[in-house]
């Protein structure tokens, strides 16, 4: 199975950095996400996840997203949602989040993905 | 040709009108490209020190900037199939709060279940609010819903403040619509 590595840039679209390690299972996405087409660009990433998790009994997520727009906000629920259901099977996801203490919108955002899923996904200050 | 003769509106009245608490105001076809000059932007104009409310002001301009290039009714093609839609974004400072206005031109038939929204979203407490986007994206990931509904849910919650909207006939068929919320500064200035 292939990484996934995208390198995030600033244009007129901002794309975030993804570093999917299929040899550890760590899965990162940091940065800042404002996409032209999310779907051509979250559905990739999902299918990965799909894919590792067949024959896999743990995968850690870590998420250093600092701004996502309502369009990727679907998508990331998404993500955690292929999660909640690797768990559902028997695997073991770790994820963590991390967000600057100030933002207190981002740490609304991060509990409400904790509502929405049932997932259990750790709350980390950037250092 | 007399000096002057060109100028059919003073730009000296228009300059004036805008120079008093307006950082940015701009009328014209919006579409990524332009969010993207203007957003960057906004950390430029506000002042100093308060990321804040910075922050908010992007995010708020992000999402209602995107309405107005996808949902205005006037619409300029600019080839290759693409279409940028008109309208008009200001933001605003005042003593101890920014601004950020959109308007666009919306055809009458269509703008009835976003007024609605807007009504509901400014009746809830942010609690509410937040299991109201929850409930909207909750659909919109079931590909029940348009992601779009989400966008005046967030706006109301990053700008915590009511959308005040106003609806002003321009004939039978269109009216102008317009979006106004109020971001506080950080008294902090974090």
């Amino acid at each position: 199975m292939e990484d996934i590595h995208i390198e995030g840039s600033k244009g007129v679209y901002i794309v975030p950095t993804v570093h999917f390690d299929a040899k550890t299972g760590i899965c990162e996405i940091s940065g800042e996400s404002f996409l032209e087409e999310t779907a051509r660009f979250y559905n990739p990433l999902i299918e990965w996840i799909k894919s590792y998790v067949k024959d896999a009994s743990h995968i850690q997520f870590i998420f250093k997203l600092t701004y996502f727009n309502t369009s990727t906000s679907k998508w990331i629920l998404s993500i955690l949602n292929e999660l909640k259901m690797f768990e559902k099977n028997g695997g073991k996801a770790e994820i963590k989040w991390y967000y600057h203490e100030e933002d207190l919108d981002m740490r609304d955002d991060i509990q409400d993905y904790v509502v929405d899923t049932g997932l259990s996904i750790q709350l980390l200050p950037f250092e | 040709m007399k000096t002057g003769e060109i100028h059919d509106f003073s730009l000296y009245e228009y300059h004036n009108l805008l120079q008093q608490n307006i950082l940015v105001s701009y009328k014209g076809p919006i579409d990524e490209r332009i969010m993207s000059v203007i957003g960057e932007n906004i950390e430029v104009v506000t002042s100093s020190g308060d990321a804040k409310a910075k922050s908010k002001i992007f995010k708020v301009f992000m999402e209602l900037a995107q309405n107005v290039w996808l949902y205005s009714a006037e619409t300029c093609n600019v080839g290759n199939g693409r279409v940028m839609g008109m309208g008009t974004l200001v933001i605003g400072e005042f003593g101890n709060y920014y601004t950020f206005v959109t308007g666009n031109v919306v055809k009458n038939s269509d703008i009835e279940p976003v007024i609605e929204k807007c009504e509901k979203i400014n009746s809830l407490d942010r609690d509410s609010l937040r299991e109201y986007r929850r409930e909207q994206r909750r659909l919109a990931n079931e590909g029940k819903k348009n992601s779009g509904n989400i966008g005046l849910i967030q706006v109301a919650l990053t700008a915590e403040s009511p959308l005040d909207i106003e609806l002003t006939p321009v004939n039978d068929e269109e009216s102008f619509f317009s979006i106004a919320v109020k971001i506080e500064k950080d008294e902090q200035g974090n």
